[in-house]
C-alpha cells in the first residue's frame, strides 16, 4: 500500500508516493536527496536525524513521512545554504564544534532554535544551560566543548550586532 | 631544540607561516551545510540492498535455514549462505614459525598462535551473537529487512564460553576444531634482572585491575557498496573504512581479483576511532556479491548490528607486582595480562594485538630497571575484539597508574611525588625491553599539573570529614609510542606488516597544488593540516592546496589512518614531497633571476631573492614554465612538478607524553559522581594546528570519561548481549561533561620531519586511570575496576555511610 503525501521541504512543496511505514528520514534522504539528514541510531537516542517539522525540532527516524502530510519540513540544507553562512554554522567552524561531521546537522537543527530564543531574550546562557539544550544529541568526536563555545559565540555575536530576528 | 627553532628550520630560509597556526578547517563548509557525502549517500543504478540474518545463539550448530516464508513476500529475493561463500574468510594469523630463523629481537616475538578464520557467512557453526548466517538481496532496503526476518534458523546448542574463567577451564571444549585450549596465544617478554629487583625490594605490592568491554561506537556505522564495471573490468568498493588500501589488498588476495582493477573508496567517514580500522567479513561479502550477481550491492549497518557485530575493545585483566625500594624507587615490575578477545582474530592487528601492546607499553614513563610480562589472548563466544583509540594503552595506563597510587598509599608517599621520583628524566632513554624513548617532558608535565590542581587537592583533604560529599583528585602520567617503523611490526609477525604513509604533491600549470595522501579522514582535519604543511614548503597559501584522500585510484599506497600517525608521518611525507617541488621551483627561479638556487626563498606566492624582496618571480609563472613553457627551464631539466614521499617511522617510534588530572565529587548517599574539573597537560612535539590538537585531545578525553564511568558491553552467562541499543550502551552526553582544560608543552622530536609526535589517541588513554585515582582519593578505598557507575560508587562508599551511621548512633 502506498499513500500520496505533500511535504513542503525547505520551502518547496512536492507530492510523493510512499509506503506508510517509510520513515521521514528515509524519504528526505532518498526521495528528496537531502544528504544532510543523517541516521545515527534509528531508535531516537542520538539526535543525528533532527529536522524541523512546522518549526519544531523532531527526530526524523521516529517519524513516519505520512505523519507529515501537509507540513513544512526544514533540514540543515535550509540553514545557511551550501556556504554554511548561518551564524551558528560559522561559530561551529570557528570554535571547532565538529570533527567527523556526522552528528553536526542534528546538533545544528536542535540548537538553532535555542540560539534564536536566547538572542530574542538578549541573554547569553550559562554553559550548563547550553549543555542541557543539547542533551538529546550525541557527539562522539568533540567532547562537546567546541559546541558549547559555538553556541555561546553565536548568541553573543548576534546580540552584539543586533542582527537577530525574533 | 625549541619548537620555534624547529619551525624556523622547516623549509630552510622560508620561515613557516601556516604550520602552528590556528587555521580554521577547510572541511567544515561541506559538513556544516549537509553537502558531505557519507557511505549511505552512495547510489548506483540497479543497486540491490543487502540484509543479514545474524546468529541469535552465542555458540551453536546450525541445523536448518528455512527460507520457505519468503515465497509469499511478493518480491524477488536472493539468499546466500555459508555454502555459497565456502572457503572465503577473514584470516588474521600472527606469529613466528619456531622452525624458521631466530627472532631479530627476542623480547617481542610471538611464536605462532592458534589460528581462527571467520567465514563470510557462518560455516555450519556460529560463535557469537550477531555473526552473519545468511545474506539476503532485494531491490529495496526495507524489503531486504523483511526477508531477513522471515528466514528461520534452527540451532543445536554448543557449550558457551562466556567468561575469561570459562575460556581457561580445561573441562570446556575449545570453540574451534583442532585447538587444544581456548587460548589464541600466550607469550612472555622480559628485560633486566628481575631476581635482583626482588632481592632488593623493601616493598612488594601486588594488585589486580580490570577494564570492561566497550568500543568506539562512531555515530556513523559501517557500510559497503560495491559495483563491477564489465567495460573496464574494474570492481569499485565504497566502504566506511579508515584503511582503503589495506581493504583493497585483502579483497584482491581473498577474491583472486587483480589489485590493479580494484578501486576502494572511503567517502566521508562519520567517525572511526579504530573501529573502522579492520577488514570486515561484510566488506569481502559485498564485493563478492557484486561480482557474483553482476549488480551493484549496498549494505548499511544498523545500530544493533554495530553494537553486537562490528568490533569490541578493552576487556583487560592485569595482575601487576611492583618491587619497590624503601625510598619509593621502582626496582622491578611483573605483569600478567589476560584479554578476552572474543570469537575471531581480526585483520590486520590480530588476536594478539591488544595483550601484546599492553605488555609492551606497561613500563610507561618510569625508569624501571627490570620488567617481565606474560600475556595471553582468550577465545570466547563474544564479538571479536579490535582496535579502539589507544589500543590496550588505556588499560595498561589504568593498571600502571592505579598501581602507582596503591604503592604511594602503601608506603605513605604523595602520589605525585612518587611519580616524580620515578619518571625518566634523561633522554634518549632505553627501557628494560630495549625501546628507545625520544625526548619528552614527563617531570615538567607532572609539576605543571601539581600546580594546576593544588587548590583542588586542598579541597579534597578538607572534604574528608564530610559524611555527605567527598572530593577526590587523581592523576595519570603516561607516554604513547606512535609512528613506530616497520621493524616494530615485523618483530610481531602480524599481517599489518608495516606502517608507512605516502603523499604525492603536484603543482598544476596555474600554480595550484594537489596533495594526494594515503590517509583517510574521519574527523582529524587532514585536509586543513596537510594544506598548511604543503603551503609552508611551497610558499603558497593553504587555500591554494587541494588535499585528496580515501580513494585508492588517486592516492599512493599507504596503511591508512590509525595509530596517531597522520600528523607525524602523513605531515612528514607531505613536507618531504613538497620540498622536492620547492627545490625545482627554486632552480627555475634562480635560472630566470640569474642567481644561485640557495639564494631563493619561497613565500607569499613568490620566489624571492633572499635579501632583495624586490627581485622575484611569481610561483604561478614558475609552474607555468615547468609544465607548459618548458623552453624557459634550465637546460636539461625534466618538465613537470610532481613528487612523492613514502615515509616510514623511526624504528622505535616517537613518544608523546601527558599528565591528566581528574577532580571528582561523589555524593555518598547515592553514589552520583560529578566531574568538577578535567585537566590535561600534553606534549605531542611540534603542534601543527592548535585548533585541531585541542579538539583531538578533548574528544579523546570525553571518550575516556565514557570508558571510566559509563560504557559497558554486557553479556549474560549464555553469551547473549544485553546492551544492544543506545538506551543500554551509555555514552557521555553534554550535561555530565565539564569543559576540558588543555595545556601544552612542545618538545619537538628529531625523529620525524616536522618534529611532530602522535596525538590522536592520547586523550582517551588517561581518563580511566585519572578518574579511578580520584575516586580512590575521594572515598579512601582501593579501586580495581571500571566502569565506575553510580551503583559501583555507591557500593564503594559503603564504609563511609556505615561510619556516619555509627557516629550518629554513638
Amino acid at each position: 500500500m502506498t499513500i500520496d503525501i505533500t511535504l513542503t521541504v525547505n520551502g518547496t512543496a512536492r507530492t510523493v508516493r510512499v509506503e506508510p511505514r517509510r520513515l521521514l528520514a528515509d524519504v528526505l534522504r532518498h526521495d528528496f536527496a537531502l544528504s544532510g539528514v543523517h541516521v545515527g541510531c534509528a531508535h531516537g537516542a542520538c539526535g543525528c536525524c533532527t529536522v524541523h517539522v512546522d518549526g519544531t525540532p523532531r527526530l526524523a527516524c521516529l517519524t513516519f513521512a505520512v505523519q507529515c502530510d501537509g507540513k513544512a519540513i526544514h533540514t540543515v540544507e535550509s540553514l545557511g545554504g551550501v556556504d554554511a553562512t548561518h551564524p551558528l554554522q560559522q561559530a561551529f567552524s570557528i570554535e571547532h564544534g565538529l570533527q567527523c561531521g556526522y552528528c553536526t546537522p542534528g546538533f545544528l537543527m536542535t540548537l538553532a532554535p535555542f540560539v534564536d530564543a536566547m538572542v530574542a531574550e538578549r541573554r547569553v546562557p550559562e554553559d550548563a544551560e547550553i549543555r542541557e539544550a543539547m542533551s538529546g544529541n550525541i557527539c562522539r568526536c568533540t567532547g562537546y566543548h567546541g559546541i558549547v563555545a559555538a553556541v555561546r559565540r553565536a548568541v553573543t555575536e548576534q546580540i552584539e550586532t543586533g542582527s537577530a530576528q525574533p | 631544540m625549541t619548537s620555534a627553532d624547529r619551525r624556523h628550520q622547516i623549509g630552510g630560509a622560508d620561515r613557516p607561516r601556516h604550520i602552528g597556526a590556528r587555521v580554521r578547517r577547510v572541511e567544515d563548509r561541506r559538513l556544516l551545510s549537509g553537502a558531505a557525502r557519507y557511505l549511505d549517500d552512495i547510489r548506483q543504478p540497479g543497486m540491490l540492498h543487502l540484509g543479514f540474518v545474524r546468529a541469535q545463539a552465542a555458540h551453536a550448530r546450525i541445523t536448518d535455514i528455512d527460507t520457505s516464508a519468503l515465497a509469499d513476500l511478493g518480491a524477488e529475493i536472493r539468499v546466500f549462505t555459508g555454502q555459497d561463500t565456502s572457503g572465503l574468510t577473514i584470516k588474521a594469523p600472527a606469529g613466528h614459525d619456531p622452525k624458521s630463523a631466530a627472532l631479530p629481537d627476542g623480547h617481542q616475538g610471538y611464536w605462532r598462535m592458534q589460528d581462527s578464520e571467520q567465514p563470510l557467512l557462518a560455516d555450519g557453526v556460529v560463535r557469537f551473537v550477531g555473526e552473519p548466517i545468511a545474506a539476503v538481496l532485494a531491490e529495496d532496503a526495507y524489503v531486504a529487512e523483511d526477508a531477513a526476518e522471515r528466514i528461520a534458523v534452527a540451532y543445536e546448542a554448543l557449550p558457551v564460553v562466556a567468561t575469561m574463567a570459562q575460556a581457561q577451564d580445561p573441562s570446556i571444549p575449545p570453540i574451534f576444531a583442532g585447538w587444544t585450549s581456548n587460548v589464541y596465544i600466550e607469550r612472555q617478554m622480559a628485560g633486566g634482572d628481575l631476581a635482583a629487583a626482588r632481592a632488593a625490594a623493601a616493598h612488594v605490592i601486588r594488585r589486580t585491575y580490570y577494564n570492561q568491554r566497550q568500543a568506539g561506537v562512531p555515530m556513523e556505522g559501517r557500510g559497503v557498496v560495491a559495483a563491477y564495471d564489465p567495460a573496464d573490468r574494474v570492481l569499485t568498493v565504497w566502504s566506511s573504512t579508515q584503511i582503503p588500501h589495506l581493504v583493497r589488498t585483502y579483497l584482491a588476495e581473498e577474491l583472486g581479483f587483480p589489485e590493479s582493477r580494484l578501486r576502494v573508496v572511503a567517502p566521508e567517514v562519520g567517525g572511526g576511532f579504530g573501529v573502522k580500522g579492520q577488514v570486515f567479513v561484510e566488506e569481502v561479502l559485498v564485493a563478492w556479491l557484486a561480482l557474483k550477481t553482476g549488480r551493484p550491492v549496498k549494505w548499511v549497518e544498523d545500530r544493533r548490528e554495530h553494537l553486537v557485530a562490528s568490533i569490541h575493545a578493552r576487556d583487560h585483566l592485569h595482575t601487576l607486582t611492583a618491587y619497590v625500594a624503601a625510598d619509593g624507587r621502582l626496582l622491578g615490575l611483573e605483569a600478567d595480562i589476560t584479554v578476552d578477545v572474543g570469537a575471531y582474530s581480526t585483520f590486520p592487528f590480530t588476536a594478539g594485538g591488544d595483550p601484546g601492546m599492553a605488555a609492551k607499553v606497561l613500563p610507561g614513563p618510569y625508569d624501571i630497571p627490570a620488567y617481565a610480562a606474560t600475556f595471553r589472548a582468550l577465545a570466547t563466544n563474544k564479538c571479536p575484539l579490535g582496535t579502539y583509540r589507544g589500543v590496550a594503552r588505556p588499560s595498561a595506563v589504568f593498571s600502571q597508574e592505579r598501581l602507582m597510587d596503591d604503592i604511594a598509599a602503601e608506603i605513605g608517599m604523595d602520589p605525585i611525588e612518587l611519580r616524580l621520583r620515578n619518571v625518566v628524566r634523561t633522554f634518549p632513554y632505553k627501557n628494560a625491553l630495549g625501546f628507545s624513548y625520544d625526548e619528552g617532558s614527563y617531570a615538567q608535565a607532572l609539576e605543571r599539573v601539581r600546580d594546576l590542581v593544588a587548590e583542588d587537592r586542598a579541597a579534597a583533604r578538607a572534604s574528608r570529614a564530610s559524611a555527605t560529599t567527598r572530593i577526590g583528585v587523581g592523576v595519570a602520567c603516561f607516554i604513547e609510542q606512535s609512528s613506530h617503523g616497520t621493524p616494530d611490526f615485523t618483530r610481531r609477525r602480524v599481517p599489518i606488516e608495516t606502517g608507512y604513509i605516502a603523499a604525492r604533491v603536484t603543482m598544476e600549470p596555474d600554480g595550484e597544488v594537489t596533495v594526494d595522501i594515503g590517509l583517510q579522514n574521519h574527523g582529524q582535519g587532514h585536509e586543513t593540516v596537510m594544506a598548511q604543511v604543503a603551503a609552508d614548503a611551497l610558499g603558497v597559501a593553504p587555500e591554494n592546496v587541494h588535499v585528496r584522500q580515501g580513494d585508492t585510484l588517486t592516492t599512493p599506497y599507504s596503511v591508512g589512518t590509525w595509530g596517531s600517525r597522520g600528523g607525524p608521518l602523513g605531515g612528514g611525507a607531505v613536507h618531504e614531497a613538497a620540498l622536492k617541488i620547492a627545490a625545482k621551483l627554486k632552480a627555475i627561479a634562480a635560472h630566470l633571476l640569474q642567481t644561485d638556487a640557495s639564494r631563493i626563498a619561497l613565500h607569499g606566492g613568490r620566489a624571492v631573492v633572499i635579501g632583495n624582496e624586490g627581485s622575484y618571480v611569481e610561483i604561478r609563472r614558475l609552474a607555468r614554465i615547468a609544465l607548459r613553457n618548458v623552453d624557459q627551464m634550465p637546460a636539461g631539466m625534466e618538465p613537470g612538478l610532481e613528487a612523492q614521499c613514502s615515509l616510514d617511522g623511526p624504528a622505535d617510534g616517537t613518544y608523546s607524553n601527558a599528565v591528566h588530572a581528574a577532580v571528582v565529587e561523589i555524593d555518598i548517599a547515592t553514589g552520583k559522581l560529578r566531574l568538577r574539573r578535567f585537566v590535561v597537560v600534553e606534549d605531542c612535539g611540534t603542534i601543527l594546528n592548535p585548533l585541531i590538537v585541542d579538539g583531538q585531545v578533548r574528544g579523546g578525553v570525553v571518550q575516556g570519561i565514557g570508558s571510566a564511568l559509563l560504557e559497558h558491553f554486557i553479556y549474560d552467562e549464555d553469551g547473549q548481549p544485553l546492551t544492544t541499543s543506545f538506551a543500554d550502551y551509555l555514552m557521555p552526553l553534554a550535561p555530565e561533561i565539564p569543559n576540558i582544560e588543555v595545556h601544552h608543552i612542545e618538545t619537538p622530536t628529531p625523529r620525524t620531519p616536522l618534529g611532530a609526535k602522535g596525538l590522536g589517541e592520547g586523550g582517551a588513554i588517561g581518563p580511566p586511570a585519572a578518574i579511578a585515582n580520584a575516586v580512590a582519593d575521594a572515598l579512601g578505598v582501593p579501586v580495581s575496576a571500571t566502569p565506575l557507575n553510580a551503583n559501583t560508587l555507591w557500593t564503594l562508599a559503603a564504609d563511609i555511610r556505615a561510619a556516619a551511621e555509627t557516629d550518629r548512633d554513638g
